[in-house]
């Protein structure tokens, strides 16, 4: 055999025309390139937002793999076919009477200069591409790939190596191909059906179906190979798919070069090493990390949400302490993974308020989890303490008593009174349930979810308070935390006062605004100064609210509490819709009315104040956002004082509505383990970033990326930059370098 | 020889006769070409059909018939390029294919044109000798052997003809091997190259080795073979030496005399088939003129002429294959179904 195997190395070498084919496949570095620069042309055309919705060029590879298929297949089909064509099989086969050895006696050659040739043009590809691309290759994108892809990012150097091979199985399957048709023509027809046409045919397919019959091309296996992309399939079962078109392909010239009446034990053999070669790795890769759902997934009863989001509910005990107490019933929504990639499993979004919907939320913000749904299934709850859940009066939980700052223990204890009153009021409908509201409880209905996904780790996106159930879960279930995006989450470990800085910042801009913007009602005035003279003077003598009948007036702290909102979310830029309403509302205020401000709170709110959400109140409570008495209260308020100028008492608004709270603080804040989470990653606006970044800071390798603007639970909001980073992150598992910052969309 | 409706009981002589075990024995055990009730058939028609014969060593064998007689198709059985549909074709006791390295048993040539052009007469003979152990010495010996020495460096596309005939001969050289079958090498050969080639040959066979040679013209082969199996439309038609050949058709000499009676009487007790012509002459076959003569006197017969008609190989050859030769269209039909040359 070694003979006949270097006799066909001679073969190859002594025909100059395979030198020339081989020359051509020079082509293929040059369309990588043009490719490259026709994209980075494109690119340069758009908007920074318009960027990052960019498909990504990858390795690079790709846009010049055709080509490069074409000639290595080439090559290997020649090597059979040019013997037909000349007649010089004939003369082969009186010297090598064997058939199949030698044919097989070719493999080991092509196989040598494709494996070399094929390593060099991919990396020349990549490297054109790589070049052409320039700096913007580094431009990261809302799929959390960057624009090119170099050989430093993981698994690109091995998707590259990856390529080249796949030219080595290219060239075999050529001369597989080759035998089986035995002309020259005939077999570049077959080879361009199977490279070039079949490729442009299953791009044009409808979605799900394109996305999986993607997957099995031969272009797109390096890439799944690798683990990179490219498809569905795990790595080994791309590698065995790859070497099963080889064997498939060969197995046919093999059938078809042998005499009459042998060539079913060829067939036979080669089908069977074919399928071995394809079934055995993909029972083998069966999705490790994995096992099935014991959910059932269905359409969604509410027909309000997206249509793709699938429904299924699962039971949990209202009391975790009791397992086998009471249950209810928890709705699941799941946008699940499109199929286009690699799954790499559950992402859960964790919602905030508390109170909100995890639900509700991913259908309304669908959208900006387009792109994660390549490789992800995003899941949600809607938590036992969302407020329209139903088991609890849902009037009673969107209300709540007004909060007055107490100036004694007497006025303390009378606030705690009436907390108490509007809490039992609520409770009276299921007082167990009630008492089990804490995020602790939330977080192991989570972790039941997680069982029934059969998910061996869960991976996490927490928006604002959904922070508070994400480290209650990391505290509980560390092993089960793949990653955690704390996005605007709240830090139970930060001092509040601390938190509320940020707020003073954004007052700052406001005052910065009104004094640069003529649209602003204080424009021209000192508005600092203004606005504590105001609140003071309220604090004194309560600001009535003209035609309010009941005689509402609104306290300095009132005034902060219905003003801090509108500070900080002004509203789209250059208008500033709610920092206009905001000083057209102060000057009103100032002129002796508050309605200004009551009229948009009754807008948002139903009161002319805003109350302490009975619905929010029964998770904080029970999470420890309250004060061990009147005494902790004092020193607050006066630590308050001292940070924050203009917003004093914002910070205390929260803790004060659990004064008096009739069930115990059961979910304390408690340090996470010092071990056994992976790094998070933080993600905040000039509002939240401080929060999200205290809590992140606490584990290990994380970090956390800063957003120069306005906003809160960024990623929901669908902000391109976090959603890239978040997207990075979630896939590859490495946070972005410490320092990281995005920046609004000119 | 008994197929249905053959006609025609093949003329064999001196024809080895077969040992107990049916083998044949072959000169202490030296290489031969056995050929045993092989057949061949295409898509229903018969190609070779029950086709038996031995190509002995230390002689040229001519591998005679018209074309489309089965010559190649043999040929490629032999080779193992073809599976009989019964029989079997042997080199040196076993199947061509089954020999690890078959140039070494056995050099042939089918096609000199089944070659790649691209490649230069050294690498195509380099190419063959690797695939079958052989070193590059013999490469450049054998080059030298065919006259192609000094365009060994050409690629082959250039090359006339009588170029690839002598390229093809050096590629079933390249082994050294102890039998060669050659298919129509003479075609394309210039005078001196047909002489070079019957020198080589016979060279070759002086060497001991078994030499089958195939043809479609007699006297092509006459100069050159030793030995000749004949075949038509499949079959046997003979298997002889060529001088019997040529002496069994030379055989016939025309008698005249005034008493034909007598002397056909005569000849004919002393073995010999009379016939008399229409002027009165008698043909006479299996008794050579001088033995005539001799008769003639003995029994005191006069004669009036006693001359031998000498028939030239080549029509011998067409009155043996004659019967095959009727039927050339048919064969043709069967070129479509089974174009020479193809690899199957």
């Amino acid at each position: 055999m070694i003979d006949v195997i270097a006799s066909e190395w001679l073969k190859l070498r002594s025909l100059r025309s395979n030198l020339y084919l081989l020359a051509c496949s020079v082509a293929a570095v040059l369309a990588s390139g043009v490719v490259a620069f026709l994209i980075g042309r494109g690119f340069d055309r758009q908007t920074l937002d318009e960027r990052m919705g960019f498909p990504g060029n990858g390795d690079g590879i790709g846009n010049g793999i055709a080509v490069a298929y074409f000639v290595f297949a080439a090559l290997g089909a020649l090597a059979i076919t040019s013997e037909y064509g000349t007649g010089m099989i004939q003369t082969s086969l009186v010297a090598v009477p064997r058939r199949q050895r030698l044919l097989l006696a070719k493999v080991p050659g092509l196989a040598a200069v494709s494996l070399v040739a094929g390593q060099v043009l991919a990396f020349g590809m990549h490297l054109a591409a790589m070049a052409v691309l320039g700096d913007r290759a580094g431009q990261l994108l809302r799929d959390g790939q960057t624009l090119g892809t170099p050989l430093s990012e993981p698994g690109v150097l091995a998707s590259v190596v990856a390529a080249g091979l796949s030219m080595a199985a290219v060239t075999l399957i050529g001369l597989g191909v080759g035998a089986a048709v035995r002309s020259t023509p005939g077999a570049l027809v077959v080879l361009v059906v199977v490279i070039v046409a079949l490729p442009t045919v299953v791009k044009t397919l409808p979605s799900p179906l394109r996305a999986r019959a993607g997957s099995f091309l031969i272009e797109n296996l390096p890439l799944q190979i690798a683990g990179v992309g490219g498809g569905a399939l795990p790595p080994v079962t791309a590698a065995g798919l790859l070497l099963a078109y080889v064997v498939a392909a060969l197995t046919a010239g093999a059938t078809v070069i042998a005499l009459k009446g042998r060539r079913i034990k060829v067939l036979a053999i080669g089908t069977a090493a074919t399928v071995l070669l394809s079934a055995v790795p993909a029972v083998a890769a069966g999705a490790p990390g994995s096992g099935p759902s014991s959910l059932t997934w269905a359409a969604c009863a509410d027909r309000n949400l997206v249509k793709e989001m699938r429904c299924a509910s699962i039971e949990v005990p209202v009391d975790w302490a009791r397992p086998s107490g009471r249950e209810i019933r928890l709705t699941v929504g799941m946008l699940p993974a499109v199929g286009a990639q690699r799954r790499i499993g559950t992402v859960f979004a964790i919602p905030g308020g508390p109170g909100g919907s995890g639900v509700k939320d991913l259908s309304t913000y669908a959208g900006s989890f387009a792109e994660l749904r390549e490789r992800f299934d995003v899941v949600s709850v809607e938590p036992r303490n969302t407020i329209d859940k139903g088991v609890l009066p849902y009037d009673c939980l969107v209300s709540g008593p007004w909060i007055a700052l107490p100036g004694s223990r007497a006025e303390y204890a009378e606030l705690g009174r009436r907390n108490r009153q509007a809490a039992e009021r609520c409770r009276a409908a299921d007082p167990e349930y009630f008492d089990h509201m804490d995020s602790a409880s939330v977080a192991r209905d989570m972790e039941a979810i997680r069982v029934a996904l059969g998910e061996e780790r869960l991976s996490f996106i927490a928006s604002s308070y959904g922070g508070v159930p994400a480290i209650a879960y990391a505290r509980l279930f560390p092993g089960r935390v793949r990653a955690m995006v704390m996005d605007g989450a709240a830090s139970p470990y930060l001092d509040r006062a601390q938190g509320m800085r940020s707020h003073e910042r954004a007052f700052g801009r406001f005052a910065a605004w009104c004094a640069a913007d003529t649209a602003c009602a204080l424009h021209g005035q000192d508005v600092g100064a203004l606005w504590r003279a105001l609140v003071a003077r309220a604090d004194r003598v309560p600001v009535p609210v003209r035609g309010e009948p009941s005689g509402t007036a609104y306290s300095g702290f009132d005034l902060k509490q219905a003003a801090v909102a509108s500070v900080v979310s002004p509203g789209p830029a250059p208008g500033y819709p709610r920092w206009t309403q905001l000083a057209e509302a102060i000057r009103r205020a100032a002129g002796g009315d508050a309605s200004g401000f009551a009229g948009y709170v009754r807008q948002a709110t139903g009161s002319p104040k805003v109350p302490s959400f009975t619905g929010m109140n029964m998770t904080h409570c029970l999470d420890g956002i309250r004060y061990g008495g009147y005494e902790e209260y004092r020193e607050a308020r006066l630590a308050g004082e001292r940070l924050l100028p203009n917003l004093a008492g914002i910070e205390l608004w929260h803790p004060l509505g659990c004064a008096g709270w009739p069930a115990p603080v059961v979910n304390p804040p408690a340090p996470l383990p010092a071990t056994g989470l992976p790094p998070f990653l933080g993600v905040g606006s000039w509002t939240d970033f401080s929060l999200s970044e205290d809590i992140v800071r606490r584990v290990p390798g994380s970090s956390a990326l800063r957003y120069e603007g306005d906003g809160h639970a960024l990623y929901n909001s669908g902000v391109s930059c976090v959603v890239a980073h978040v997207n990075r992150y979630l896939v590859s598992l490495r946070p972005p370098a410490p320092g990281t910052v995005c920046r609004p969309a000119a | 020889m008994s197929a249905p409706g053959g006609g025609r009981t093949p003329i064999v002589i001196g024809r080895p006769r077969r040992e107990a075990d049916g083998r044949e024995p072959n000169d202490e055990g030296k290489t031969v070409i056995e050929v045993s009730g092989l057949t061949m058939t295409y898509g229903g028609k018969v190609a070779v059909d029950d086709l038996s014969f031995t190509v002995r060593p230390g002689l040229v064998t001519g591998f005679l018939g018209p074309n489309g007689a089965g010559k190649s198709t043999t040929m490629r059985a032999v080779l193992g390029l073809e599976r009989p549909g019964a029989g079997k074709a042997l080199v040196n006791g076993r199947a061509y294919a089954s020999w690890p390295r078959p140039l070494r048993t056995m050099g042939a040539l089918l096609d000199a044109g089944a070659v790649h052009g691209g490649r230069s007469a050294h690498a195509h003979l380099a190419c063959l000798a690797r695939s079958n152990g052989i070193g590059r010495e013999r490469v450049d010996a054998v080059l030298g052997q065919v006259g192609l020495a000094g365009v060994a460096g050409r690629r082959i596309g250039g090359f006339s003809l009588g170029m690839r005939q002598r390229l093809g001969i050096g590629a079933a050289l390249l082994g050294d091997p102890a039998v060669l079958m050659l298919d129509e090498p003479l075609n394309g050969l210039d005078p001196e190259g047909i002489r070079w080639l019957r020198g080589l040959l016979r060279s070759l066979a002086a060497e001991g080795r078994t030499v089958l040679v195939s043809s479609h013209l007699m006297n092509e082969m006459a100069l050159t073979a030793d030995h000749v199996v004949v075949i038509g439309r499949g079959r046997l038609i003979a298997d002889c030496a060529m001088d019997v050949l040529a002496g069994r058709f030379q055989a016939e000499v025309l008698v005249r005399t005034p008493h034909p009676e007598r002397l056909a009487g005569v000849l004919r007790a002393h073995g010999a088939t009379v016939v008399r012509e229409d002027d009165g002459g008698l043909s006479v076959r299996d008794l050579d003129a001088a033995r005539i003569g001799v008769l003639a006197l003995s029994e005191g017969i006069a004669l009036a002429e006693l001359s031998p008609r000498g028939a030239s190989l080549e029509e011998a050859f067409m009155r043996l294959t004659e019967d095959s030769a009727e039927h050339r269209a048919e064969y043709g039909a069967e070129y479509g179904a089974a174009p020479k040359g193809a690899v199957r």
